[in-house]
């Protein structure tokens, strides 16, 4: 019974703070709103006993959030705020778009028979799974992954520099 | 009814960042509705692993992978939108209109 | 174990690290100062900047001191002294840590003032510098121990310490601990040449929480040297739960006066000696560590 409910809690943390994060005119508050909604993503994450994954989710995206919250500080006009600019554009189409999202996965929500309510292996259990499907089947993922990673960093990097020598 | 309301969630959040990732002007603030977009694919996909398959660790590797992607997506970007400022002295994407028409 | 017998051992922990840093840095032992210095911080005016962000500002000293105990939470005391024992418990320490950097930035940004930003922001590039630091030896501990949990890692060290078979492991995560806890030489954040940094807008009750929740950084990180290193409750004559406190403490005096001998980094050396040289040591230690496991097998 306490499954629903603190999925719920979350749930509805985890949307209030996603619409803070776009009605907010200051830039820090809007970055560290954004990091509640991982949160309380994570936190459902612990909720649904994917033990491994809630805790990697609240531990990546807390500097991964911080770190976007030093790139708005650097690169917009009015980061604490303070001014009241209108930073928005086409509103009603994107408001429309955005509902329409919002309406498809919940008619597929409710309306699909999903069925379920299988058993679920302890959380040492799923650790010691999940390292025998990361190192047997899914290798080649992990690795084709690596390699991107490092490329993108390169190539991040690589983008960003000033000048070159 | 869990499942359903993990799935209601997951909507509502990928309707909220689609209207972000389309309503912003900001580099920035774009790449955040994209990331509570991700965080909203993230989300559907542990609840189905949980309550349709929780014998089948591919789903939790599946999380992984997009969680992954989302730090990448995002370093990547930020990458761009330093090149862009240095260039361009801004990042509002209404400025962007150099490959127009 | 009682959350509040943690609670009472935290406390009893951060007031014998204030006693052990003020003996590192004047060289007396002054048992009485950190009850006389807190009633007086508790006593002064709280005053608060004059367009603070409030919400931030009054949040941060609170978040620091409550992923401090968060992260304490899941180091063992004994094989059952233990407030919650998750199956990922190596992990979730190093999760609560780093809620300890978003605390410093809100700190940061939240008062206003030019030097509290630059102590907070460059607390987040000390971050990128010692993050991997602290998780690269963790992963290797956790490999001997062949599970995340932290019972399970002391108990990976009944024959030998960890820091006999790892020693580089240890080096950086205890390079990677004083970063994390913002001591000399990489106390940036917090230090007297940007009018105290972070700390500089805090004043009265918020002062002493934020320094309180320091205190219980030190400590927490302090455990975890000695549950991931150092044997944790293991050892010879004396029971487990007197082996444990004595080896925090030795840990924790060591922090506090070995790095006062050294002058401070500068920001850029500290990024480049850590991703230079640090993480290349650090996966030479994991793929030291798997090629002595599959060799002993």
């Amino acid at each position: 019974m306490g499954q629903p409910i603190a999925v719920g809690f979350f749930g509805v943390v985890a949307i209030w703070f996603a619409i803070t994060v776009f009605r907010t005119s200051s830039m820090v508050r809007s970055a560290l709103a954004l990091l509640a909604v991982m949160v309380a993503l994570g936190g459902i994450f612990l909720a649904l006993e994917a033990e491994f994954l809630g805790v990697l989710q609240l531990m990546m995206m807390a500097s991964e959030m911080t770190i976007m919250a030093i790139f708005m500080v650097m690169y917009m006009m009015d980061p604490g705020g303070l001014g009241q600019m209108e930073m928005t554009h086409q509103k009603r189409s994107a408001g429309l778009v955005g509902a329409l999202g919002a309406l498809g996965g919940v008619t597929l929500a409710v309306f699909v028979a999903w069925g379920g309510g299988a058993t679920v292996p302890t959380p040492t259990g799923q650790l010691r799974l999940l390292g025998l499907e990361i190192m047997g089947r899914s290798m080649l993922i992990f690795e084709t992954a690596g390699v991107t990673i490092l490329v993108a960093m390169i190539a991040a990097t690589a983008v960003a520099i000033a000048r070159w020598r | 009814m869990t499942l359903t309301l993990c799935l209601l969630v997951g909507a509502v959040l990928f309707g909220i960042g689609l209207y972000g990732a389309f309503s912003q002007t900001n580099l920035v603030m774009i790449m955040m509705g994209v990331e509570v977009m991700l965080g909203a694919a993230m989300l559907n996909l542990v609840a189905f692993w949980r309550f349709l398959h929780p014998q089948a660790f591919s789903g939790q590797m599946f999380v992984l992978i997009v969680m992954t992607v989302m730090a990448l997506e995002a370093a990547v970007g930020f990458g761009l939108a330093t090149a862009r400022f240095r260039a361009k002295g801004s990042v509002e994407m209404e400025e962007a209109a150099e490959l127009k028409g | 174990m009682t959350a509040l017998l943690f609670v009472l051992l935290l406390l009893i922990g951060a007031y014998v690290v204030t006693v052990i840093e003020r003996w590192a840095v004047t060289g007396r032992i002054d048992p009485v100062a950190p009850l006389a210095g807190a009633l007086a911080l508790l006593a002064t005016e709280s005053i608060v900047p004059r367009r603070p962000d409030r919400t931030l500002f009054d949040a941060a000293p609170v978040l620091m001191l409550i992923s401090a105990v968060l992260a304490a939470a899941v180091l063992p005391l004994t094989s059952s002294g233990i407030v919650v024992d998750l199956a990922t418990g190596g992990l979730f320490v190093n999760a609560a840590l780093v809620y300890i950097m978003v605390a410093l930035v809100m700190a940061g940004w939240g008062a206003d003032g030019a030097y509290a930003m630059v102590g907070g922001w460059s607390f987040l590039g000390q971050l990128i510098a010692y993050s991997m630091l602290i998780v690269m030896p963790i992963a290797a501990v956790a490999m001997r121990a062949q599970s995340l949990s932290t019972v399970a890692i002391v108990q990976s060290q009944a024959s030998v310490w960890n820091v006999i078979t790892q020693p580089l492991g240890f080096v950086l995560f205890v390079l990677a601990a004083m970063g994390a806890s913002f001591l000399p030489p990489f106390d940036l954040p917090n230090a007297t040449a940007l009018a105290m940094g972070v700390a500089g807008e805090y004043t009265g009750v918020r002062l002493a929480v934020f320094r309180l929740g320091r205190l219980v950084l030190v400590v927490t990180l302090a455990t975890a040297i000695t549950v991931f290193f150092l044997g944790g409750w293991l050892g010879p004559l004396l029971p487990g739960w007197v082996w444990t406190p004595v080896k925090t403490l030795v840990v924790a005096a060591t922090l506090l006066a070995g790095g006062r001998y050294v002058p401070r980094l500068r920001q850029e050396h500290l990024l480049q000696w850590s991703w230079k040289l640090g993480i290349p040591l650090a996966l030479t230690n994991i793929a030291w560590v798997g090629v002595t496991l599959l060799a002993v097998r």
